[in-house]
């Protein structure tokens, strides 16, 4: 047992460097750095929480919050939605999968500065898809959601989608393409439908790259910047606000070193208080039995 | 043919010696965000004027105001600084100076006469502890008002608005002719521009300068400045559905094809019209506000010197502060730039229209008012354009804009 | 040799629709690149942007390459491609070789305290990466990598152990255990394990992690800024420069253009990786 952990624990060593210096000093100067009144660099002083009132009492940071709430659930459910329905259908022996595959796959590759524009002129009501439409002869369609303020996280939520369901589609193929032929032919054999296959066994079998997807969508979610950036610029007027942004303001643009630190902290915190009950029950899950 | 041996030992020799004999160029390397064409061939004149006078310019263009000065300060707080980086004549280097992390160029200033032709509002940006740290490169507007004239003829307006009154009039009657009144892009800067426009030529300059240069609660709350916001969301009124988070450079483009009428954008505009072949006073107007005693709202791009001790560094940093400050690099660099120079003892006969009716402005010193981010910190500003990009795109409460405008501005 | 049972004639006919529909949304923003690309920038001014362009040129892709300003140069983005490379290249290895070493470790042999280890590194992933340049900026200078080559791989490969721990070491947790028992019963140690077992049977989760490393890198632009150092940046931030501007003009044909340039290799390694999404990798390696 010794042994065994010694030998893991060598091959470890660069990701713990990694994550002691790299991540956790870095969180622990965050900290740090939000309770002071930092502003273009670091400043060592010392004023409590005075950071994190201002950011409760914040109204954009509030609106930022409860914008990634809504985005999170919407952006994870539909991308692993679509990711996975993509993939089970690709799955079927499609002739032409590799042209399908990187269809969905390209938006990905792209620098979402640029698409994320033109994603603004596709759905923007006077250049988009309403005028098309309209002129096409559909006078009385309406698809504005981008300039209103209540409606327009959707319209990130719809391009989040775009851009990451290519990638959610090639993990579960990988996934799906790692599973026994045996299971296909036991479940022929015994004259379950295909899809109830899908449901009942190789949704259960996919269980670690369905967590490897969530965790991966959520990251996302938690950092989502560039979209936010590039469709809509937080707006109108701050209504699609989105805590990273909030932070990058401060940090850059507002030279207010502390309070985007602040916001960075209450983010890890509201992760972590999601998180760590899901951790914890899996871990307790795995003890009991299982892998 | 055979050379003699001793000659050419004296040939080499004699060659050899020649680099040491001549002057090496004052490297400087410039971190900016001149990154788009025209911007591009304004840099140029500066890379040109500094190398005709022994310098070389090693170029570090990074898009984006924001991302520059923030690359810049990353370098600095590495140990790896530039020569030289540009921002604007705001508040944005104030923390760096705390910080004593740049450079002064005290003996440039004094040498060419800095405060004989610099602009007030100017020298208060740039002069901090009696010390100037940094170079003034150019001087822009950012409340122009600009008007299609195309659209002005459709709507049947025969002149150019002249009080704000009028302003509000030619609104109405493009409405009415069906064109986009107010060609806006609802970006949150650009809502700013708006406001400031509003309040300075509305408002009027007493008032401008107690909300930004004062901060002062009071005035904040009153009669007056709730009249303002009110003409500022009046404004709104006037745009169109699609205005919301649309570039600059396409509501240019509505008054180039003339379905708008009116934007209120800085003198950069001048670059748009100028690429579709549009000319200043025969497609469009220009107005920098309302009337002969107008306030001239100005901004502009310095370049600030990171703190080093290198000689050359140094010898390299005050030629740059030298060069473009001259009169000849000042015309060169605005005319590409869309911009007015510094200094108004010079030649701007070859500028065009807008421009020279800029430069006049300016020789006006009662008409000089400095634009808000001069006098508050760069997070007031941003407070500020929170509490103003919501009242632009949602219904609230007028009082309320008002109070929340007042803890905005505070600290 | 046929697998599953034969879908019906409707189900074939339902998949290839839903397939269908599904690329049309997916290649409807590139259908606006391209035209936009292709078109003068008259044309797009009067903002049409379905419509094809009526008289396609190429100026635009040519201007991008080689022409476009990027600061005081006007060269395009062609001047940052070999320093996207020498980024990639060492970014994209070695963050996956160690990926796969983590993951391989945290999974299989389970060391005590592995568990903390990655919950911390999963924590770490959720913070963003703007707040930890200033850090990051402070501590490569003092140990003297800062703006450098090295300087931004170590950044690169901060950043990447994450996800990449996180891909391999669930990949590696779904395969059999009995494999694990079996190679330690051979007698095999952790690196010959590792090396002859274990690296075989990666394939799809290798080229998975090699799309998002290669994207991920390919396409990053503020670590490569103020990192990489001035003589290494990346072809993200001409591609930047020659896109954003903050007060310039803005030729979005030439936008288009450029992006679709830059994002050529990604998508050049999504074409190329499609042979290995086969079936039977893992399978193969039971029997």
């Amino acid at each position: 047992m010794k042994r065994r952990s010694l030998a893991a624990w060598g091959a470890l060593l660069p990701l713990a460097v990694i994550v002691l210096i790299g991540y956790v000093g870095t969180v622990l100067w965050t900290v740090r750095t939000s309770l002071s009144t930092s502003r273009t660099f670091p400043k060592d002083d010392f004023v409590g929480l005075q950071q994190f009132e201002r950011l409760l009492d914040n109204e954009r940071w509030q609106l930022a919050i409860h914008n990634l709430a809504v985005y999170g659930v919407l952006y994870i459910v539909a991308a692993m939605l679509l990711g996975f329905l993509l993939a089970v259908f690709i799955d079927q022996k499609v002739r032409g999968e590799g042209v399908l595959r990187t269809a969905f796959l390209y938006p990905y590759a792209m620098s979402f500065v640029a698409t994320g524009l033109v994603w603004q002129w596709v759905l923007n009501p006077d250049s988009g898809l309403q005028n098309a439409m309209q002129q096409l002869g559909w006078k009385d369609f309406s698809f504005d959601w981008i300039v209103d303020q209540d409606m327009v996280i959707y319209t990130v939520v719809i391009a989040g989608t775009w851009q990451g369901a290519g990638l959610v589609m090639a993990l579960m193929l990988a996934g799906l393409r790692g599973i026994d032929e045996e299971i296909w032919k036991a479940a022929r054999l015994d004259g379950i439908p295909t899809w109830r296959v899908y449901l009942s066994i190789v949704l259960p079998m996919l269980g670690p790259t369905l967590a490897t997807v969530f965790t991966l969508l959520a990251v996302g979610v938690v950092k989502v910047f560039d979209t936010v950036v590039a469709m809509t610029q937080g707006g109108p007027g701050t209504a699609s606000d989105v805590p990273a942004k909030f932070i990058m303001d401060h940090l850059f643009g507002r030279a207010n070193l502390a309070l985007a630190s602040a916001g960075a902290v209450m983010l890890l915190l509201t992760v972590l208080a999601l998180v760590a009950p899901l951790a914890y029950a899996r871990s307790r899950q795995k003890a009991q039995g299982g892998h | 043919m055979k050379f003699p041996r001793h000659a050419l030992a004296a040939a080499v020799l004699a060659s050899a010696a020649l680099p040491a004999l001549s002057q090496a160029p004052l490297k400087a390397e410039v971190i900016h965000w001149w990154t788009s064409g025209g911007e591009s061939a304004a840099a140029k004149t500066l890379a040109e004027a500094y190398k005709a006078q022994g310098g070389l310019w090693v170029d570090t263009a990074v898009a984006l105001g924001e991302q520059a000065r923030s690359v810049a300060i990353n370098r600095i707080a590495g140990g790896n600084p530039p020569t030289a980086a540009q921002f604007n004549t705001t508040q944005q280097f104030r923390d760096i100076v705390d910080q004593g992390l740049l450079n002064n160029v005290d003996a440039v200033a004094q040498r060419d006469g800095w405060d004989k032709f610099l602009p007030e509002t100017v020298l208060q940006a740039i002069k901090v502890n009696g010390h100037y740290y940094a170079a003034p490169v150019n001087i822009h507007n950012m409340t122009w008002f600009w008007f299609s004239k195309a659209a002005f003829k459709k709507a049947g307006i025969a002149e150019e608005p002249k009080t704000f009154d009028e302003l509000f009039a030619a609104l109405d009657k493009l409405k009415a002719a069906g064109l986009v009144p107010l060609a806006h892009g609802g970006q949150p800067w650009q809502d700013g521009i708006v406001f400031t426009a509003t309040l300075a030529h509305f408002g009027g300059r007493e008032l401008y300068l107690k909300v930004f240069k004062d901060r002062d609660p009071k005035a904040i709350m009153g009669e007056d400045f709730k009249k303002v916001l009110l003409a500022y969301k009046r404004l709104q009124s006037y745009t169109d559905k699609g205005s919301p988070g649309r570039n600059w450079n396409d509501a240019t483009a509505m008054l180039i094809s003339g379905r708008g009428g009116v934007q209120i954008m800085g003198d950069w505009a001048k670059g748009e019209f100028a690429q579709a072949k549009q000319e200043a006073g025969k497609d469009y107007g220009c107005a920098p506000g309302f009337g002969p005693k107008a306030p001239y709202i100005i901004q502009g791009d310095v370049m600030v010197f990171p703190k080093t001790s290198k000689p050359d560094q140094i010898k390299a940093q005050q030629l740059l502060a030298s060069v473009i400050t001259q009169p000849a690099t000042q015309v060169a660099f605005s005319m590409k730039k869309g911009s007015i120079p510094i200094r108004t003892d010079v030649d701007v006969s070859k500028m065009d229209l807008c421009a020279q009716m800029g430069v006049a402005a300016m020789k006006d010193k009662s008409r000089q008012l400095g634009n808000g981010e001069i006098y508050i910190t760069p997070d007031q500003n941003g407070a500020l354009q929170d509490v103003l990009t919501s009242y632009w795109n949602r219904n609230i409460a007028v009082e309320k804009v008002q109070k929340d405008i007042v803890s905005a501005l505070r600290n | 040799m046929s697998k599953r049972k034969s879908t019906s004639l409707w189900a074939r006919v339902g998949i290839y629709a839903f397939l269908l529909f599904a690329a049309a949304f997916f290649l409807l923003p590139l259908y606006v690149m391209l035209t936009t690309s292709f078109k003068s920038m008259d044309e797009i001014r009067l903002g049409q942007i379905f419509a094809l362009p009526s008289a396609p040129s190429l100026d635009a892709w040519r201007a991008a390459w080689s022409e476009a300003c990027t600061g005081v140069s006007c060269e395009g983005v062609r001047g940052g491609f070999w320093n996207s490379v020498a980024i990639a290249v060492p970014s994209v290895v070695l963050p996956i070789l160690l990926g796969a070493i983590n993951g391989y470790a945290l999974s299989w042999w389970k060391p005590k305290g592995g568990q903390w280890l990655f919950g911390l590194l999963m924590m770490g992933a959720f913070i963003p990466i703007q707040v930890m340049i200033y850090p990051l900026v402070k501590l490569e200078a003092a140990i003297g990598i800062y703006s450098s080559l090295p300087g931004i791989v170590v950044v690169h490969l901060v950043f990447a152990m994450p996800i990449m721990t996180l891909l391999f070491r669930n990949y590696y947790a779904s395969l059999p255990s009995e494999l694990f028992k079996a190679a330690r019963v051979d007698g095999g140690g952790f690196w010959r394990i590792f090396v002859q077992l274990v690296l075989p049977m990666s394939t799809p989760m290798l080229i998975v992690a090699a799309i998002m490393q290669i994207t991920g890198v390919w396409n990053d632009y503020i670590l490569g800024l103020t990192f990489a150092g001035r003589e290494h940046q990346p072809m993200t931030v001409q591609l930047n420069n020659v896109i954003n501007t903050t007060t310039g003009e803005r030729l979005y044909n030439l936008n288009m253009a450029a992006t679709i340039l830059t994002s050529a290799v990604p998508l050049l390694v999504y074409l190329i990786s499609g042979r290995w999404f086969v079936r039977g990798i893992a399978a193969g390696a039971v029997k």
